[in-house]
């Protein structure tokens, strides 16, 4: 199989194609071909050249953490839940998350997320129960990876200048609704940050690998 | 301002963060990733406490023995008791920062039933409960990143201690942006870097928890404890990818092992060890699965589906995701796999090592799970260990010693560039795969001197080459330059497991089968220039 790696070395240098032949297990994941890429054998690219081996982010390799989140045959996926058997294409090709700077070839720098939280003061501080008994929705919205995927296909979110994309507005909901006394001010954030602009595509949803139903948290935002 | 030099941010670094900013520390938190790329998140089955309105006849006390008896007595007893003694506190403590924990209709966490334990003092959330922590934590640490009183400096790896005549002054820490090392001066360094998995390949942890942090430190004179004591957990299920862990919850809500004989199903724990058979600590079950030599199934397919979609659902998911197993339905095949690392970082009470100023907490530090840890356990001492440390740390004088390591960063700098100018393209990766390899199959659950002693063999000459390679520029300097640590801890480690000749807990000698009472003290190991010393901590002296 062949695989088609937009690759760049460094954050200032030019992007690339590159490609290599795969000719490992059949029931693996992306991130399981990445790895049989790298450290299979010396890595060298189709025509047999040498290279260099392929950056990519990964920690936990079963969809907890976010690290590998990527686009996938143009589809923005977590690299170790997407099995080679799934993909209708006989070829795979492989791009770093595209709304992101890229720090070395799949590997992105997600830092905006968390600072774009930060600035905003989305903090919980005292569990001071709304009332409203949605513990499942807030269970999920805990589990929120931050991996960017609902960014990366948000038609609004651009780079997280002024809006801040589906995360922030589930993080929104998740501190009015664990914290009541914070409900105005947070509604001020959501408004300014999520509210105002977002034209409710939702696509957010289809592809959140944590399946969080921002609908869910939008609806309730509003009721606020 | 005090400031504080913090490795690693999962729950225990991000629990020390807090706590040092609650007491007017500045907290400098290191670490490749964000927080939700830890291990933490990781954790799945939940947190022990005896809280107020406990099970009958339930106690701190009660908690206290089941810790020692589960960790075989090497726990030591004023440790452990401080560690039950606050669990209801940090209970209280999640709740107040707004953790999702699973109530009841009145709001109280529900407490679920944990192997090795005498009453159900498992709070949990879901059975995602490491996940649900971290959020909080992390919503709590952006609290006081707002005020100034923590900072993050992320694309950051640990390079070694900056240590002079016993003590700490701060880190040199490699910068993946710039390429460089960079002196970092503070107070007090806290390790949090978790246990050594991938000296073991993909078990269920993370990759990023490689135990280099420990490695290094031992060649720089901190003292190691209770290395040979690494816990297999008797319930994961292999993947393509990794061994997945299938959460110690399935178990207690019930869920039975059995293998199949003469097609009939064998519940051969509870013919063995009656109803709470399936409930026995992780030691044990491993060693009984083991043996029975047959594919071993785990069931819990007789819980109502939406019982398990309200309880389970993560273990449903990797379940349906990774194997195509429907867990409403039908049985999972499970096998042991290595877990989590009872050995670690020598510390004392306070969580300071042989090292003055250098701290360490969460799962690299050893301290209160002795042979064997309960479930339920790690979290709470995670967050513990974060937070005494922290105390400590707060209460004490700022010596206003200052060292200069200018030299040392511009020695190490230019060994870094050397290695990183190589046109060759030899993977660490290779050596670390071998590495896997040896201590799979050389450290497994069942040992044995000889085989140990293959172990020891094939990672001497993994040392003897490892500075001899040329590396491969192409990748992440840390993989190169760390590779000698992490050969170090694994020799390490080994070297404990020859030199404990009994068995007890997670250690299990086949050429030494029994507990012997004279050898029921912590194993120390320290390190000088390229020779181990093992001891007994006969004088207890970490317990102080």
């Amino acid at each position: 199989m062949k695989v088609k790696i937009l690759r760049q070395q460094a954050p200032d240098t030019e992007p690339y194609w590159e490609t290599f032949s795969y000719d490992g297990p059949q029931d693996n994941t992306v991130a399981g071909i990445l790895d049989y890429l790298n450290y299979n054998d010396d890595i060298t690219d189709i025509n047999g050249n040498k290279t260099s081996r392929i950056g990519w982010e990964c920690s936990c390799l079963q969809g907890m953490c976010g690290g590998c989140a990527m686009v996938i045959n143009d589809e923005p996926s977590l690299a170790c839940e997407t099995f080679l058997r799934d993909l209708e294409s006989s070829e795979l090709i492989i791009q770093p998350l595209k709304k992101f700077p890229v720090v070395h070839d799949l590997v992105v720098d997600r830092s905006v997320i968390h600072e774009n939280l930060m600035k905003s003061d989305i903090f919980i501080g005292e569990f001071i129960p709304s009332g409203v008994k949605d513990n499942e929705h807030q269970y999920s919205l805990a589990k929120c990876l931050k991996c960017g995927l609902c960014l990366e296909v948000c038609p609004n979110y651009v780079n997280g200048k002024t809006f801040f994309g589906a995360l922030f507005a589930n993080d929104c909901y998740l501190v009015t609704a664990r914290n009541n006394a914070r409900r105005k001010e947070i509604k001020k954030a959501y408004n300014e940050h999520f509210g105002k602009d977002c034209s409710k595509s939702l696509s957010c949803m289809d592809i959140c690998p944590m399946k969080i139903q921002t609908i869910a948290s939008i609806a309730k935002m509003n009721k606020i | 301002m005090k400031k504080v030099l913090i490795i690693g941010s999962g729950i225990s670094g991000l629990s020390c963060a807090i706590k040092c900013a609650e007491n007017g520390v500045y907290a400098l938190l290191i670490s490749p990733f964000p927080s939700e790329r830890s291990q933490s998140v990781m954790a799945a089955g939940g947190i022990n406490a005896v809280l107020s309105d406990c099970d009958n006849g339930d106690s701190v006390e009660c908690h206290i023995e089941d810790t020692l008896k589960g960790g075989s007595y090497l726990g030591g007893k004023k440790s452990v008791s401080g560690l039950c003694s606050r669990g209801e506190e940090i209970i209280k403590y999640l709740e107040r920062i707004g953790t999702v924990f699973s109530t009841d209709s009145s709001g109280r966490p529900i407490r679920r039933a944990f192997g090795g334990q005498s009453h159900k003092r498992t709070c949990f959330c879901g059975s995602s409960t490491g996940k649900q922590i971290v959020s909080a934590l992390i919503m709590e640490a952006r609290r006081y990143e707002a005020k100034g009183l923590i900072k993050r400096r992320l694309w950051s790896d640990f390079h070694s201690a900056l240590i002079h005549d016993g003590r700490c002054f701060g880190a040199l820490l490699f910068g993946e942006g710039t390429g460089r090392l960079e002196a970092v001066y503070a107070d007090a360094v806290v390790i949090a870097a978790g246990g050594q998995n991938s000296v073991f390949g993909k078990t269920t942890g993370s990759t990023q928890c490689d135990g280099y942090v420990s490695g290094k430190l031992f060649m720089q004179g901190v003292e190691l404890k209770n290395l040979e004591f690494i816990q297999y957990h008797p319930t994961t299920i292999e993947t393509p990818q990794k061994k997945m862990l299938i959460s110690e919850a399935v178990r207690g809500e019930g869920g039975r092992l059995f293998y199949n004989e003469n097609g009939r199903r064998v519940y051969f724990l509870e013919d063995k060890y009656g109803s709470r058979g399936n409930l026995m600590t992780r030691d044990v079950l491993s060693r009984e699965i083991a043996a029975a030599k047959k594919e071993v199934f785990l069931d819990i397919s007789f819980l109502e589906k939406k019982e398990i979609d309200r309880r389970l659902p993560e273990v449903r998911d990797i379940c349906k995701k990774y194997r195509g197993i429907d867990i409403s339905a039908e049985a999972i095949p499970v096998s042991p796999s290595v877990h989590f690392f009872m050995g670690g970082i020598a510390v004392h009470m306070n969580h300071e090592t042989n090292i003055k100023n250098l701290f360490a907490v969460g799962e690299c530090a050893s301290m209160y799970h002795g042979a064997n840890r309960l479930g339920g356990n790690s979290l709470l001492a995670a967050i513990y260990s974060g937070w005494v440390a922290a105390e400590d740390i707060a209460g004490k004088e700022s010596s206003g010693k200052a060292e200069n390591f200018t030299e040392t960063e511009e020695k190490e700098n230019a060994a870094l560039k050397s290695r990183m100018t190589t046109k060759s393209n030899f993977p660490v990766m290779y050596i670390r795969d071998m590495l896997a390899g040896t201590m799979c199959s050389k450290l497994g659950i069942v040992r044995d001197e000889a085989t140990l002693g293959e172990g020891l063999a094939d990672i001497d000459y993994y040392l003897s080459v490892a500075e001899k390679i040329n590396y491969d520029a192409s990748v992440l300097p840390y993989f190169n330059y760390s590779l000698t640590g992490i050969l170090t801890l694994s020799k390490a480690i080994i070297t404990c497991a020859v030199n404990r000749k009994e068995s007890r807990g997670a250690h299990f000698r086949s050429d030494h089968p029994e507990s012997r009472d004279e050898l029921c003290y912590s194993s120390i190991i320290s390190y000088n220039n390229g020779s181990f010393s093992f001891r007994l901590d006969k004088e207890h002296e970490y317990e102080s």
